[in-house]
């Protein structure tokens, strides 16, 4: 298992009664872009926290390169951490904080200057080295935080929920610099957010986490694609969920109505939950569609409109469409067996995967 | 672990040397006589003798007057000081006479109140001829008051200047007028910097010997005079001890008055 | 134009309160240099007074003995508080930390002649000679409360990741201590230095207890000699004093005033550099 930079092996965390982290196993591979992600309180920042070394593990291993490190103090793992409240030192100047690591190792003086330079440079800060860090805006205190991190040269990059404090438009552009700068340097990645735009726009991979377990792992289009339950469907993105039946391998039932469908190997007429994403739904004539809804509410969104509707068995549907509809008028929804993704109640992801392996 | 305890080994050794010690025996002390042998006699002595309860409820009164005259006199400077321009410079200034000596002050006074001092010749020049000033009750009360007045204006400023200013805007909004706004807004959120400055006065005013002494002239006898009367001159340490034991309950039933209620969940400030 | 009115008055109220704040320091200035021998009457300008004082070799071994009390008893009660801080602070349990803090606080509290009877009492116990080292200790032992709570806030403040960022960055415990806590609480640490100072020149009551005979600080002496009577000498030092301190707290003042014009400005200049 050479490409595994970090494992955590059945890793549990416990504090008194409440036990934060269930039974943790997930592989790292090296230069890959990962984010976990999840509501707040889910253990993503204590998984976090025990990679760094800030946390210990109450049963489990934690290996780094294949050593089991669980004993390891932060300050002398190979990882470094960009931290949320960015945690710059505020009696240094920038280089100064960027420096900080590289004088703690005794690295050569000019040696450290000029990898101040560079990781400057990388975060687009060159020549704010003099700068206090009382006089940097919000954005530049993420850049030299991030700097600071990666001038140590670290395997593994830690990343905790760092663009949560700043504003819409600064976090999308960092969202691309973060992705640019970790393919430049091609060290692993390890982003922490409870944002699943950010975590779709950024990630190689993403884990999906709730209540101290990981729910699902994947590529991000897997992820959107095949949400494993109710939880990560409606977690990642927007969706319509509606309970039915599998009537036979690629048949499911739902709204009084048969569907055609592309998944397969579940029970016959086991329960079910189908789900349809917003902008998968296109608006039609009455009756020329799958379904009949009533228009309830329209939003005007800039790229399309928000409507949702209900159907005659009070379900509720949430559509994106770039046409315009009237409320309080029936229109038909159109969509293909593709749009349609099968979900059944309780399953792991390891049968999960299984079954999708079976038939794909 | 290790490095832990010893952190704090000085620390702790201050508590114990400094803090603990002294004061277990100067519990102690007040049960023994002048000439050294274990009695209660000297609490049967101060309940008794009618000369200890009376200076001690004069020293008490004395005290209240001060902290009454300082509070008086403080919150309105500090409420105009904080709406001056260059407020903190002003609360320097204010603060600047603490750092003279507090031996020079009470010195000067000496000096201004004397028979042919600066004060009597005012008077004699609008013709209210000369008094006697120094040695009264009024020349201690007055000196300990402007002692104690930079120490009562400090926390009740701090208390100003930490108020949210929107709030006194929300309160005229609301229709009340100046005068309800400070008296059902700016007043009770500054009470905790009253009860500070109230603190800071009352207990150092119960103690105060040298003003007795320079300015009082020995007429007014606090607290503090008859601890440093026992101590010093008389050495009758048991009695002036016990007279101190006296104070540190006094002490306690300030802190107690003046405690701040709303923090009864075991915040640090 | 209505709105004049109070204002005059609050400024009249305001003049009045500085004029009696100032009023005694000012004349004990304006006496030092009075040519006479009394507080009564001026009876011309003149230099003498300071003379004396400069030739006065009790006066300023007086002066010097209370500036190296000062010193050294801040300086000893700001490291043994600004440890005892950092150990109350990593103090895991709050009711231990507050009991603590308590205890802390109980010679901030007490009454000065308390303090100076108990130690007095504290020292005869051990057998300690009344003189400079139980002056000294004394000091030390008042001035320790007061920088813990100077430093124990900016410890609070401190965020707990700036911490695990040093240790992230490889730094040791002793190396996150000197490198990354000690400079970020130096402003509460000199806070604490500076008001341990100003308590140690300032304490009479403390130190009029356990002097003993042969050792004097300046408070001492000016009581023994204002006991006396009035002696134009202490107006002369009164003066040097105050100048001392104006020199101290003006400059004090503009180093604030500078520093904070200083950032403003340098903000801005990156704010520009941001916008553009």
């Amino acid at each position: 298992m050479a490409g595994n930079v970090i494992e955590f092996r059945h890793i549990s965390k416990s504090y008194d009664e409440t036990q934060v982290l269930k039974q943790i196993d997930f592989e790292i591979e090296a230069g890959k872009f990962y984010t976990l992600l999840g509501p707040s309180g889910c253990g993503k920042t204590t998984i976090l926290r025990m990679i760094a070394g800030f946390l210990q593990p109450t049963a489990g291993d934690i290996l780094f390169e294949g050593q089991r490190v669980n004993d390891l103090p932060a300050n002398r793992r190979q990882v470094n951490t960009v931290f949320q409240d960015y945690a710059l030192f505020p009696h240094l100047n920038v280089a100064q904080n960027v420096a900080f690591g590289l004088e703690i190792k005794k690295v050569a003086k000019g040696q450290i200057a000029q990898k101040v330079e560079e990781a400057l440079r990388l975060v687009q800060l060159s020549g704010y080295g003099n700068r206090e860090i009382s006089e940097l805006s919000g954005g530049q205190k993420q850049r030299v935080a991030i700097a600071r991190a990666i001038a140590n040269e670290p395997k593994v990059l830690l990343l905790d929920e760092p663009l949560s404090a700043l504003d819409h438009k600064l976090r999308k552009e960092m969202q691309s610099e973060l992705r640019s700068l970790q393919r430049r340097l091609g060290i692993t990645f390890i982003f922490v957010t409870h944002d699943q735009e950010e975590a779709l726009a950024m990630s190689d991979q993403i884990f999906v986490m709730n209540a101290g377990k990981i729910l699902q792992s994947g590529t991000p289009v897997d992820i959107y694609d095949e949400p494993i339950n109710h939880f990560v469907a409606d977690f990642i993105g927007e969706s319509n969920i509606i309970p039915g039946k599998m009537k036979a391998d690629y048949v499911v039932s739902f709204d009084g109505h048969e569907f055609d469908c592309v998944d397969a190997g579940m029970k016959q007429n086991e329960p079910v939950e189908v789900v349809i994403r917003p902008e998968d739904l296109d608006i039609t004539a009455a009756n020329t569609g799958q379904v009949n809804v009533t228009v309830d509410t329209q939003l005007f969104r800039g790229v399309d409109y928000q409507i949702t509707a209900h159907d005659v068995n009070d379900n509720e549907w949430k559509i994106n469409s770039i046409h315009k509809t009237t409320v309080g008028q029936l229109v038909g929804l159109a969509f293909d067996p593709e749009d349609i993704h099968v979900m059944r109640y309780g399953e792991d992801e390891a049968t999960f995967d299984a079954r999708l392996e079976r038939y794909e | 672990m290790k490095s832990k305890t010893a952190y704090l080994t000085p620390y702790f050794l201050w508590i114990a040397l400094f803090v603990i010690a002294p004061m277990a025996l100067i519990l102690y002390q007040s049960f023994f006589s002048i000439t050294g042998h274990f009695t209660f006699g000297n609490y049967e002595q101060y309940l008794s003798s009618g000369v200890y309860l009376k200076m001690t409820v004069n020293s008490i009164w004395y005290a209240f007057i001060i902290t009454v005259l300082a509070l008086l006199v403080s919150y309105p400077t500090a409420y105009l000081i904080n709406h001056l321009k260059n407020k903190q410079l002003w609360l320097l200034l204010i603060i600047l006479p603490t750092w003279i000596n507090l031996l020079l002050k009470t010195y000067a006074f000496i000096g201004l109140f004397s028979q042919n001092g600066s004060i009597n010749d005012f008077l004699r020049f609008v013709g209210l001829g000369s008094h006697q000033i120094l040695f009264t009750d009024a020349s201690f009360i007055f000196v300990a008051t402007y002692i104690e007045i930079p120490f009562m204006i400090l926390p009740i400023f701090n208390a100003l200047d930490e108020l949210n200013p929107s709030l006194v805007n929300a309160s005229r909004d609301l229709g009340a007028s100046a005068w309800q706004t400070f008296r059902r807004v700016i007043f009770p959120l500054t009470m905790p910097g009253v009860k500070a400055g109230v603190q800071a006065v009352f207990i150092p005013s119960l103690s105060l010997f040298m003003i007795t002494r320079l300015i009082g002239g020995n007429r007014v006898i606090t607290l503090g005079t008859a601890i440093e009367e026992h101590f010093l001159v008389t050495q009758n340490w048991g009695m002036g001890s016990t007279i101190g034991v006296i104070l540190i309950l006094a002490m306690f039933v300030v802190m107690f008055l003046t405690r701040d209620r709303k923090n009864k969940g075991g915040q640090i400030r | 134009m209505k709105r004049d009115h109070p204002i005059r008055w609050s400024n009249l109220y305001l003049l009045l309160v500085f004029i009696v704040l100032y009023l005694p320091i000012i004349y004990l200035i304006i006496y030092s240099f009075n040519a006479g021998d009394t507080m009564d009457r001026i009876t011309g300008f003149s230099w003498r007074h300071y003379l004396t004082l400069f030739a006065d070799t009790r006066m300023i071994s007086i002066v010097l003995n209370t500036v190296i009390i000062a010193v050294l008893s801040a300086l000893l009660a700001t490291i043994i508080g600004t440890f005892g801080a950092l150990g109350i602070d990593q103090l895991k349990k709050r009711s231990l930390q507050n009991g603590i803090l308590s205890l802390n606080n109980v010679l901030m509290v007490s009454p000065d002649v308390i303090i100076g009877a108990s130690f007095l009492i504290f020292f005869t116990f051990l057998g300690v000679k009344l003189g400079f080292g139980s002056v000294l200790l004394s000091h030390i032992a008042f001035s320790v409360p007061i920088v813990v709570l100077m430093v124990l806030p900016k410890i609070k403040d401190m965020s707990q990741t700036m911490i695990d960022a040093a240790y992230d960055l490889g730094a040791t415990k002793w190396q996150t201590l000197t490198r990354v806590i000690l400079p970020a609480i130096t402003p509460g640490i000199f806070a604490g230095y500076f008001m341990a100072f100003t308590y140690s020149l300032d304490d009479f009551a403390v130190t009029f207890f356990v002097t003993g005979n042969g050792f004097s600080t300046l408070s001492v002496e000016i009581y023994s000699r204002a006991r006396q009577g009035i002696d134009l000498e202490v107006n002369a030092l009164s003066t040097l004093m105050f100048l001392v301190s104006l020199l101290l707290v003006g400059g004090y003042y503009l180093l604030n005033r500078y520093n904070e014009k200083k950032k403003i400005h340098r903000a801005k200049a990156s704010q520009e550099v941001d916008d553009a």
